[in-house]
């Protein structure tokens, strides 16, 4: 049985998703900028989506993180490792909370969970899936190094599949 | 405690979920036989519910246990302790597959999440919400000494509250 683990980077701490982070999650589920990532979700679903991402953990051995500035404990966003039943291969997904935007920090958490995937996972690859329309994850993913990969199988169809590098091969 | 405990009821057996639960959970939830519970609901919001129901432990301490024959290992359904944040109050709930119906294994599930919830968690009351077309759910509250509150709160107005109290509040 797999509990969330934490993560630290520079300047964040991804740690286990509490109770009292999901007024900031459903906030941004029922937002606009929701949209980008599927239809925004009223409080009902949110809940079912923050506490999925959670519940992850205990049954695929990886889930949602909540990505939390290391100096003054305030929740960021959410950086998540996903396999659900409908997708075609293992996700790497990212939101940033509206006043996080334009900092680095979906970059930096990304590039945590990506490593921790590889690292302690096992992983050799792993995609993001991405709205056409949502030009900044859509830059976030080329900056993490992943490619368009027009042969992959997509979640949904209105998402293109950014593959990312493989692990660095280990000496 | 951030994953069901395992209980061993009389002829049952209460553990965390797995993914191979999945499926016959999504089929459930496909149905109409699901009407009173929310469906029916296409795989991926099923496959939220159904990761939710897990991630709660993490997020709340409590939440949902699948629940099989002990001597078969037969999956029947789940039972529940929820608090999503649109119930005014925690929740006892069931679902019993609809081949499984009538065997009372709903009532035997039910009663032993209650006596987790009264006894190891120390709640005093917890409520069930039912829709009052649901006469199966409602004859299982009823067996299980709930009674009907109608000044409790509820989050949809279809509903029957049944309040459920802990024997030692009754004394």
């Amino acid at each position: 049985m797999t509990v969330a683990p934490s993560i630290e980077t520079d300047r964040l701490n991804l740690r286990p998703q509490r109770r009292a982070d999901f007024e900031a999650y459903g906030e941004f589920y029922a937002s606009e900028r929701a949209r980008l990532m599927g239809d925004p979700l009223d409080r009902t679903w949110s809940w079912y989506a923050f506490a999925a991402d959670a519940g992850n953990w205990s049954l695929l051995g990886f889930g949602g993180l909540t990505i939390e500035d290391r100096a003054s404990g305030t929740a960021l966003g959410q950086v998540a490792l996903n396999l659900p039943p409908h997708s075609p291969e293992r996700e790497l997904g990212w939101l940033v909370f509206a006043p996080a935007e334009g900092k680095g920090v979906a970059f930096e958490a990304a590039r945590a969970m990506r490593d921790y995937a590889y690292a302690t996972l096992g992983w050799t690859t792993c995609v993001s899936f991405i709205s056409p329309d949502n030009v900044r994850s859509l830059a976030l993913a080329q900056r993490l190094g992943a490619v368009y990969d027009p042969h992959a199988e997509s979640i949904h169809e209105e998402r293109v599949v950014f593959r990312h590098p493989a692990p660095k091969v280990r000496a | 405690m951030t994953a069901a405990p395992i209980i061993a009821a009389s002829r049952l057996t209460l553990r965390p979920h797995v993914v191979s639960d999945f499926p016959a959970f999504a089929a459930f939830f496909a149905t109409d036989a699901a009407r009173f519970i929310g469906g029916p609901l296409p795989e991926r919001r099923a496959w939220s519910g159904f990761a939710a129901d897990a991630g709660s432990w993490a997020l709340l301490g409590f939440g949902a246990w699948a629940v099989e024959v002990a001597a078969t290992g037969e999956f029947v359904g789940q039972v529940g302790l929820t608090r999503p944040p649109h119930f005014p109050e925690r929740e006892l709930g069931w679902i019993v597959f609809p081949r499984f119906q009538r065997s009372g294994y709903g009532t035997e599930a039910a009663r032993a999440a209650r006596d987790y919830a009264f006894g190891t968690l120390g709640w005093t009351t917890v409520v069930s919400y039912i829709d009052r077309e649901n006469t199966a759910s409602l004859a299982l509250a009823r067996s299980l000494g709930a009674v009907e509150d109608d000044a409790a709160a509820r989050w949809d107005v279809k509903d029957a509250v049944y309040r459920h109290t802990s024997p030692q509040v009754r004394e």
